[in-house]
């Protein structure tokens, strides 16, 4: 399991059934499915978590879990993705062990290195364009951010915000190895093809 | 392993349903503990890991000297990583013994409303337990009408691992709880509306010793 281009993450939204929601996107393609709901219970999560996690295995893809460590653990997930405001990610890959997954969101340079001094296996840096999926605070970074970063980080840059079929082509030139989705992917009319297309955006890009 | 005595006095924290959270939790954990040992848990749905997490440190450093234990609500990650005491779950969790698989040396204690989900958190692996609500509390209510001593006495009786009694727990009721099987109380408004709460806590303490 590797992050390589072109990588799609699809991250659950908050309103829908995350487990159909994962099932759709991973027969589209995306290689990892994030786990994220932040008014779910505990007991939620973790079946959610325990269902996702089979899903992935059948498709081959990473499957992680958004803050909750506890139910990445207990549910015996990929890994783990983690905010700023969540556990700090320097205990989060002790806890882990070195084989799991630690992914960080970041919005700059100086936080991307910090995540991959302490232990991160990729960055989330977002937002790039304007998004309403989650309640965001300040500019969109752009793609100039995504060059910045990725040239001067060790590990894999998936762009995550406002991202599209039609800009994901630029954000993969700009130098991501990835993208991460919600509400492109979870309000699409057919979810799967609105997956599969995003990636043959990104594919076309670099052919 | 060896587990540490538990206390017998269980406090749960919820800042949401108090006036001054920030200041007062800090202050309420020193003055509890200084005065006899109890189990802290925190309660505190609303704040980010981050901040969960130096809460938790900063309340273990207040802690320090005192037998008294610190639990996290539901979040064995950040007990681990802050090296902290136990954590507690709701009656609907993921099972304990999946929980014991990751960490096997935490206490690990549940939240029960019944005597079937009693029994099966003991046999999951549970610690101890917390059964209610024994008595009307309106923060209670949601969990329907209180269960009353006599319950209390037959999950007491039924399982072997301590169980503390919550809802609408006083000095003055905490022996009828004792006497009914109880290993002990927990509380929280009593500590917040109480107007001396070194006397409440002193009364606690006879209650519970006799």
């Amino acid at each position: 399991m590797q992050i390589k281009r072109p990588f799609l993450c699809y991250i659950t939204a908050d309103n829908l059934c995350p487990v159909e929601q994962s099932e759709k996107a991973l027969e589209g393609g995306a290689r990892m499915i994030q786990l994220r709901n932040k008014g779910a219970s505990g007991s939620d999560l973790y079946d959610w978590a325990v269902r996702i996690r089979k899903l992935c295995r059948i498709h081959d893809a990473i499957f992680i879990v958004n803050d909750r460590l506890d139910v990445a653990l207990t549910a015996n997930a990929d890994g783990v993705h983690l905010g700023q405001r969540d556990l700090p990610a320097h205990l989060a890959r002790t806890l882990l062990g070195k084989e799991k997954i630690l992914g960080i969101s970041v919005s700059s340079l100086a936080e991307a290195e910090i995540a991959v001094r302490a232990g991160c296996d990729y960055v989330g840096l977002g937002h790039i364009y304007p998004t309403f999926s989650k309640q965001k605070t300040g500019r969109p970074l752009g793609t100039a951010c995504i060059t910045e970063v990725s040239q001067n980080l060790s590990v894999p840059v998936i762009a995550i915000g406002g991202i599209t079929a039609s800009n994901a082509g630029d954000v993969i030139r700009a130098g991501a190895t990835g993208i991460a989705v919600i509400s492109t992917v979870a309000e699409a009319p057919d979810p799967r093809k609105a997956t599969s297309e995003l990636i043959q955006n990104m594919r076309s890009c670099l052919q | 392993m060896t587990k540490r005595t538990l206390p017998r006095l269980y406090m749960v924290s919820n800042s949401l349903e108090r006036p001054y959270p920030a200041k007062e939790l800090p202050e309420l954990v020193r003055q509890l503990t200084a005065q006899l040992p109890v189990i802290v848990q925190l309660r505190e749905k609303h704040l980010d890991a981050r901040t969960l997490y130096e809460l938790t440190l900063y309340l273990q450093s207040l802690m320090h000297d005192s037998d008294s234990l610190l639990f996290l609500n539901e979040r064995l990650d950040i007990t681990l990583a802050a090296g902290a005491d136990g954590t507690h779950f709701p009656e609907k969790s993921c099972p304990i013994e999946k929980i014991r698989t990751v960490a096997p040396g935490m206490l690990l204690g549940k939240s029960t409303h019944s005597l079937q989900s009693a029994l099966s958190a003991e046999e999951e692996g549970a610690d101890y337990l917390i059964f209610g609500p024994i008595f009307d509390t309106p923060l209670k209510r949601r969990y329907g009408s209180p269960m009353g001593l006599e319950k209390l006495e037959k999950v007491s009786r039924n399982v072997s691992i301590p169980v503390f009694a919550i809802g609408g727990i006083t000095p003055e009721n905490t022996r009828q709880c004792m006497d009914h099987g109880a290993y002990g109380i927990a509380a929280l408004s009593i500590f917040h509306v109480t107007t001396n709460l070194a006397v409440t806590l002193e009364n606690f303490k006879i209650a519970l010793d006799q």
